[in-house]
């Protein structure tokens, strides 16, 4: 399931359109509602509990992150977090194997999982009257879970052939897994496919299961997240009754190895008998919104738009609209707990070479680090970014998911809740500081290229 | 069992009638409408005209050039889109309460002013080249290909919605104009509506809307034929695991046993992990990461279509393990607790379907593509609730053949 970023779900929004906010922008800080209004209190055991109420709808979206993903797989033992999170739906200590979902179901309910490089998350969409039952349930395998052998090695099959659907049957997957590991390394926490390599697949046993869930996911590294039609006195009593029970266990801390020491811009070329259409991947090491140069997390957000989101931005008018490119864009995410990356992507028309569309792609960054940016420029990306902030409240999804991987990855609430405003202040100078960084004469990075064989 | 219902308001407006669920709790107001037609108007060797045309609808329009009209729409947060499927032309758009007016007759220029300037349909034809030929880099997308073209060789529900190769490279701008205007009229129009706007308000908005469009309703799409049941059909491409289109034909959204129908389904091939297909499959066997199988609804027809990935060398089991889960179904149907289970799904899940106005706006219209009425919906849980598990033996008897089981599978399987 693809990780769903503030960029995609916020982009084209703000804070509620209170007037006296939008005119007041340095208002103090407590007196103005989040996006989402959301509240947050810790167990005793460590676990921390948010709640973004809404009764829009008479549902709810329950939420369980753990701050462990692909990237705090062991050594050797790629795959582990997420063939963990497909054996937490096998059964624990008061469900059957296999009923978590099927229990789900017979309510009406959505139930499922995901696994990101930071953060592994299980999710139910139910109305708004079984809360306490998903919340028994999902309870119940965060303490006990079976992790039997029985169900392990028809499990281990279904991962291969997840594998195989996504990437080895996928020329665009083969290429992103492969593209990774010649940035990173192979065996670089950064470089290693989430859902595993497939021998290290094959080589995963119950007892890494069992000490990824035992050191993982402790309540201190987990963060409940409930959105939807329910008050804060009733989660409250609900996460006493059901999360307050489970035991406290050391946390262990994320394990991220440093970025090796890169220099300058490696290249990476794959070609595909299958594929038809030749397209660059560019990965840039970046700054994320923790550690060191944090500061260029939100200047670089509005980067990428500016040089790469929609048909206004820099790469669409001088790649696409000229020709060259059927599709040019940058994106970047700076929600994570170390550093990340910068992504240029574009695929080239049918006759126009590779090298063509390189060059007029560096040929923009280059004129960007030359000559600047605007502020007329910053200021159209602040709006377009910020202007519908309003519409992640539509639907009971997008709260949890955003509020939820940004706690996990060890960012504040307000990372979330006054992402409007940390966009609008944004400054030109900022985001030349940041371009400058990222994509100056001390950038580090790959270029892929996907081409026909 | 869930008292749920959905307060669908019916307002008249000037040119028929829209749905509309209001909810003033946000700022934020969902519209979609659609007339029949789609690709299935694309005169032969015209494929993906209208689809181009409908790309083309928000690529500058009036004043506007492209770049202009996107960041008209970008500045307040409008999203506006325009979709051609086999057999429906839709539009839809949804923004906040403010910007209302603005998206209102940025859609309408859209509708009836747009530009067709020649850097962007060229722009636009190479982007839909370049999809056409991605989708078929996969297994999957090959086999779903395959699939559609020999169930109903030479009518336009076998062919691409988007167009082929071949037709796209050749369009020209005036069949493209020309697809739009017999698609895009006064009359033959469903609109439907979610969130923060009034009734009076919504018909205002509908009436300027539409203001302008050539008077009539679209022609009618081309009846869809018989299913051609093909047998089984080897799509070789390399690729480590193969994939697996199957299916047969269905029945009418008219039948009396429609809704038997979608709940025996939901039972074999539904959603989730709840289904024997997923049971066998997956749970069972760990043949596949997932298999469904449902109701694929075209010209008014449901087909019983479904899909699953698996390793080349276990093609041949889960084609037998899917063969007699789909015989074992049509024998003896499902048992009393698979139907209260799968009725207490669809049931309980209603509420889920109504929290985003997005979704709402478009599951009315939905609804109104296959002429239900909001009676129809509100008394969805009631009829669910009666059925009896011989209601639904009886449709699995009559409707599954596992004989006449048509397969495609792209890769290179053995053993078959």
């Amino acid at each position: 399931m693809p990780k769903l970023t503030r960029r995609t779900a916020l982009s084209a929004a703000a804070l509620l359109p209170l007037a006296a906010q939008a005119q007041a922008p340095a208002a103090a800080p407590q007196a103005e509602r989040g996006l989402f209004g959301a509240k947050t209190w810790k167990l005793a055991n460590g676990l921390t509990v948010v709640l973004a109420e809404s009764h829009r709808a008479p549902v709810v979206a329950h939420y369980l992150f753990y701050g462990a993903g692909g990237a705090e797989d062991p050594v050797g033992k790629s795959g582990t977090a997420h063939f963990l999170e497909h054996m937490m739906f096998k059964g624990s200590r008061n469900v059957a194997p296999g009923a978590f979902s099927l229990t789900i179901a017979r309510e009406g309910g959505q139930d499922n999982a995901f696994t990101s490089r930071d953060v592994t998350a299980y999710y139910q969409h139910v109305e708004a009257s079984r809360l306490p039952l998903v919340m028994r349930l999902e309870a119940d395998r965060f303490a006990h879970p079976l992790l039997g052998a029985e169900t392990l090695e028809s499990e281990r099959q279904v991962i291969l052939e997840e594998r195989r659907q996504r990437t080895d049957a996928n020329p665009r997957g083969k290429f992103w897994e492969a593209l990774e590991a010649a940035f990173w390394g192979r065996q670089h926490w950064a470089g290693r496919p989430i859902i595993g390599w497939e021998d290290e697949i094959r080589a995963i046993t119950r007892e890494d299961l069992v000490e990824f869930h035992a050191r993982r996911y402790a309540p201190e590294n987990a963060t409940l997240v409930v959105a939807g039609a329910v008050t804060e006195a009733e989660l409250r009593k609900l996460a006493d009754e059901f999360y307050a029970p489970v035991a406290p266990r050391a946390r262990l801390p994320r394990n991220r190895a440093a970025a090796p020491a890169l220099q300058g811009m490696a290249r990476f070329e794959m070609p595909d008998a299958a594929v038809r259409e030749a397209s660059l991947t560019r990965r840039l090491k970046a700054p994320g919104l923790l550690g060191p140069d944090s500061q260029h997390g939100y200047p670089l957000e509005v980067l990428a738009h500016l040089l790469g989101t929609g048909p206004g931005s820099r790469l669409n008018r001088a790649l696409v609209q000229t020709g060259l490119a059927t599709m040019a864009g940058a994106g970047y995410s700076g929600d994570v707990p170390s550093f990340t990356n910068f992504t240029f992507a574009a695929t080239a028309r049918q006759g126009v070479a590779p090298a063509r569309l390189e060059a007029a792609l560096d040929a923009e960054v280059s004129k960007l680090l030359a000559d600047g940016v605007t502020e007329d420029e910053v200021k159209r990306s602040v709006r377009q970014l910020t202007a519908g902030a309003v519409l992640a409240l539509d639907g009971i999804g997008a709260a949890p998911r955003l509020l939820g991987d940004a706690l996990a990855c060890g960012l504040g609430l307000d990372t979330v809740e006054f992402w409007p405003r940390h966009i609008r202040g944004v400054t030109a100078p900022q985001v030349m500081a940041a371009a400058q960084a990222v994509l100056g004469r001390n950038a580090v990075g790959i270029t892929g290229w996907q081409v026909p064989a | 069992m869930t008292d749920f219902t959905v307060p669908v308001q019916i307002v008249p407006f000037a040119g028929g009638t829209a749905w509309l669920v209001e909810d003033h709790s946000l700022p934020i107001v969902a519209l979609a409408w659609s007339w029949a037609g789609g690709a299935a108007l694309d005169p032969a060797g015209q494929e993906g005209a209208t689809a181009q045309g409908a790309a083309l609808l928000t690529e500058g329009a009036g004043p506007l050039a492209a770049v202009a009209f996107a960041d008209a729409l970008r500045d307040e947060a409008i999203t506006l889109g325009f979709g051609v499927g086999r057999d429906q032309f839709e539009g839809s758009m949804r923004t906040l309460s403010d910007a209302l007016p603005a998206a209102i007759r940025l859609a309408n220029l859209a509708m009836t002013q747009p530009r067709f300037d020649a850097e962007a349909v060229e722009r636009v034809r190479a982007r839909a080249l370049a999809a056409e030929r991605r989708a078929l880099e996969t297994p999957a997308g090959l086999a779903r290909r395959s699939y559609m073209a020999a169930a109903f060789p030479g009518h336009p529900a076998g062919r691409p919605s988007a167009g082929t190769a071949e037709s796209l490279a050749r369009l020209t701008v005036a069949e493209m104009r020309a697809a739009l205007g017999r698609q895009m009229r006064r009359d033959g129009l469903l609109v439907t509506a979610a969130g923060a706007i009034k009734p009076e308000a919504l018909a205002r908005a509908a009436e300027q809307l539409f203001t302008g469009l050539p008077a009539g309703a679209p022609a009618l799409p081309p009846a869809l034929p018989g299913f051609t049941n093909f047998g089984q059909r080897v799509v070789p491409m390399v690729a480590p695991q193969s994939a697996v289109v199957f299916g047969q034909d269905g029945l009418l959204n008219t039948d009396p046993a429609w809704e038997a129908a979608q709940v025996m389904l939901r039972v074999l091939g539904g959603g989730g992990f709840a289904s024997r297909l997923m049971q066998a499959v997956r749970e069972q066997r760990g043949l596949a990461y997932g298999i469904s199988a449902g109701l694929d609804l075209m010209f008014r027809r449901g087909m019983l279509l479904g899909s699953v990935a698996t390793e080349n060398a276990r093609v041949a089991e889960t084609l037998a393990v899917l063969r007699a889960e789909w015989a074992r179904m049509a024998e003896s149907g499902p048992t009393e607790a698979e139907l209260a289970d799968a009725v207490a799904y669809l049931t309980g899940a209603l509420p889920l379907q109504f929290a985003d106005s997005r979704r709402i706006a478009d599951g009315l219209l939905t609804l109104r593509q296959n002429d239900r009425t909001p009676e129809w919906l509100n008394g969805r849980s009631a009829r669910l609730a009666a059925l009896k598990r011989e209601d639904l033996a009886a449709v699995a008897k009559r409707l599954l053949r596992p004989e006449q089981l048509s397969v495609v599978i792209a890769g290179q399987p053995v053993g078959l």
